[in-house]
């Protein structure tokens, strides 16, 4: 159809109307509006008048101990959440790359955590890991032995980032999981032949066999979890108070303690981050088969 | 001599094989267990300092409690989730066709520039937005309506609706629109009786993408409703739990309704998609 650029002109324009239109009513004059706001003192009452304060709100916020720590909070759980999901998820992968019985059931049942909503997954975690009457505790401790004191899960903050990043790890492995599989299964089996033809162990088969077929989804996978867990809020949140990861540092800023210019100043600040990750990953990751 | 070793070498490696299959179904799915374990148990039965696994008296009065609108909103906050998830997921599937077909098929300048923005919106996470589309949404009069976390979930399903839907209609070969535009069907027409049929298994997977995120919803639904006779599932469902009151096996039953009608799509979806929603990468 190479011959009709012009009428297409207009029929594109149309079709694709509703979307940009929704897109740059809702996506980025929302983020221009960030930058002029985060140069206000702009209180949550819209009666109320707004006042310029320049910079003050990027200084305050760079200057904030809480910021910093909640940036380094962030980061030490996206990288053992993506790392762990990532992990697992390709371990178990590895596992499922054969015939089995019940491997469709099998693959079904372990994607479950993955599509679930996150308020019945939060219920069900905050139940089995109260420290009172949680399973886990009894478990750990009455059953098992694994520690002499019950963790108070959801008091302690290191126990409560211990609890956020496991759970992340168990909803998000099964993402991973089927992406490796998919592409595990287009691997020629003819290649590891060759490769125990010559003697390769199993790890030697992993690293010159598997590791070069799959970069591509690793990549991927790796640098979307990142970027979606680096801005992570919900399961954070609902789960306790405990770990002030940035997503939840902003919310709050901006609807806890009403505070809407300062919390644009860090969504500006997020945004800068972002963009250099996603001109830096743009050449390389590929997403729903189409860059 | 050789041959039994073997064999019995292969059953080995096959009760080792299924062990790990099972203890891998176990860990993933103990809360899952729990959950609905749990929704059978009494109350007293279910704060227990021993825990039980199984319950020691049956009872299915919390799923008579959670449809019981004297006793517990379920239902309605249900109502407005579904309200919420199917007129946002039908929107966004909608106009992700339009967009999807016109950066498919269509030859007009401007395509790369817009398909390199939708990239951008597709790792541009909301929560950098809640401070603007907070404002926006109050001045637009929509504060406290479901209409306002309606067009927000359009907005953000929409970029992976197109890419996934664009996908789809990259393997629509363009021979046959040509036939059919020979045959007299004009670029609408194409649309709705060429592409839609054969993209079918793929927007159903975009619309159950697009349903999920909806449903899931907590972040906006906590920002733009105030009221909670407008309260979704996430956010009725957390409220209640702050409450001193709340009962572990009416939570627990309640959380497996919410959960099932996205595992029911998502099952059936499945059955007949080749490459379902969770497959390229989805937003999630």
């Amino acid at each position: 159809m190479k011959n009709r650029g012009k009428s297409d002109m207009k029929l594109a324009m149309v079709l694709l109307f509703p979307s940009v239109f929704l897109v740059l009513l809702l996506v980025a004059y929302p983020m221009i509006s960030n930058i002029k706001i985060s140069f206000f003192d702009l209180p949550i009452n819209p009666r109320l008048d707004a006042t310029f304060v320049g910079l003050k709100n990027y200084t305050d916020i760079l200057t904030d101990v809480e910021f910093i720590k909640s940036l380094g909070i962030t980061v030490l759980y996206m990288i053992l959440a993506v790392a762990g999901s990532t992990a697992l998820g390709l371990a178990v992968a590895i596992f499922f790359n054969r015939p089995f019985k019940f491997r469709k059931a099998a693959r079904s049942l372990i994607i479950l955590s993955y599509v679930t909503p996150s308020i019945s997954l939060v219920f069900a975690w905050k139940y089995m890991f109260n420290n009172g009457y949680g399973v886990i505790n009894h478990l750990g401790v009455d059953v098992f032995h694994l520690f002499d004191k019950a963790p108070l899960w959801f008091d302690n903050p290191v126990s409560s980032f211990i609890l956020v990043v496991l759970f992340a790890i168990w909803r998000y492995f099964p993402y991973a999981f089927i992406s490796f599989l998919a592409i595990l299964q287009t691997v020629d089996s003819s290649l590891y032949e060759a490769a125990e033809i010559d003697g390769a162990s199993t790890w030697e088969k992993f690293k010159s066999v598997t590791i070069p077929a799959i970069m591509p989804v690793l990549i991927t996978i790796i640098t979307l979890r990142s970027i979606w867990l680096f801005y992570m809020f919900t399961d954070v949140y609902l789960l306790t108070n405990k770990v002030n990861i940035i997503g939840i540092y902003l919310y709050e800023t901006a609807f806890a303690f009403n505070d809407l210019g300062k919390a644009a100043s860090i969504s500006v600040i997020l945004f800068i981050i972002l963009s250099i990750v996603i001109i830096a990953s743009r050449k390389r990751v590929k997403f729903n088969g189409n860059g | 001599m050789a041959m039994a070793s073997s064999k019995k070498n292969k059953t080995a490696r096959k009760i080792g094989f299924y062990t790990g299959l099972i203890a891998l179904l176990v860990v993933s799915l103990f809360p899952f267990f729990i959950m609905l374990m749990t929704s059978f148990k009494n109350s007293k039965e279910a704060v227990a300092t021993d825990p039980t696994f199984f319950p020691k008296d049956w009872t299915f009065q919390h799923y008579l409690d959670i449809f019981n609108p004297d006793i517990f909103p379920f239902l309605a906050y249900f109502k407005n989730s579904l309200t919420v998830a199917l007129t946002a997921a039908l929107l966004s599937v909608l106009i992700g066709i339009f967009g999807a077909y016109a950066l498919s098929k269509l030859n007009f300048i401007g395509k790369t520039t817009i398909n390199a923005s939708f990239y951008t919106v597709y790792m541009l996470s909301g929560i950098l937005l809640v401070v603007p589309l907070f404002k926006i949404i109050s001045g637009l009069g929509l504060y406290d309506t479901k209409t306002a976390l309606i067009i927000t979930m359009i907005v953000q399903t929409l970029p992976t609706s197109i890419f996934m839907l664009k996908s789809y209609f990259d393997t629509i070969p363009d021979d046959l629109e040509e036939a059919a535009m020979i045959d007299g069907l004009n670029r609408i027409q194409i649309i709705f009786y060429i592409i839609i049929p054969l993209a079918l298994s793929g927007i159903i997977s975009v619309f159950v993408y697009s349903f999920m995120v909806a449903w899931n919803d907590y972040l906006f639904a906590s920002i733009f409703l105030s009221d909670s006779v407008n309260f979704t599932l996430p956010i009725g469902l957390n409220a209640l739990f702050s409450t001193p009151d709340y009962i572990w096996g009416r939570m627990m039953a309640a959380s497996l309704i919410t959960a099932l009608p996205v595992v029911a799509m998502y099952a059936i979806s499945e059955h007949f998609i080749k490459g379902n929603v969770t497959e390229g990468g989805v937003k999630g």
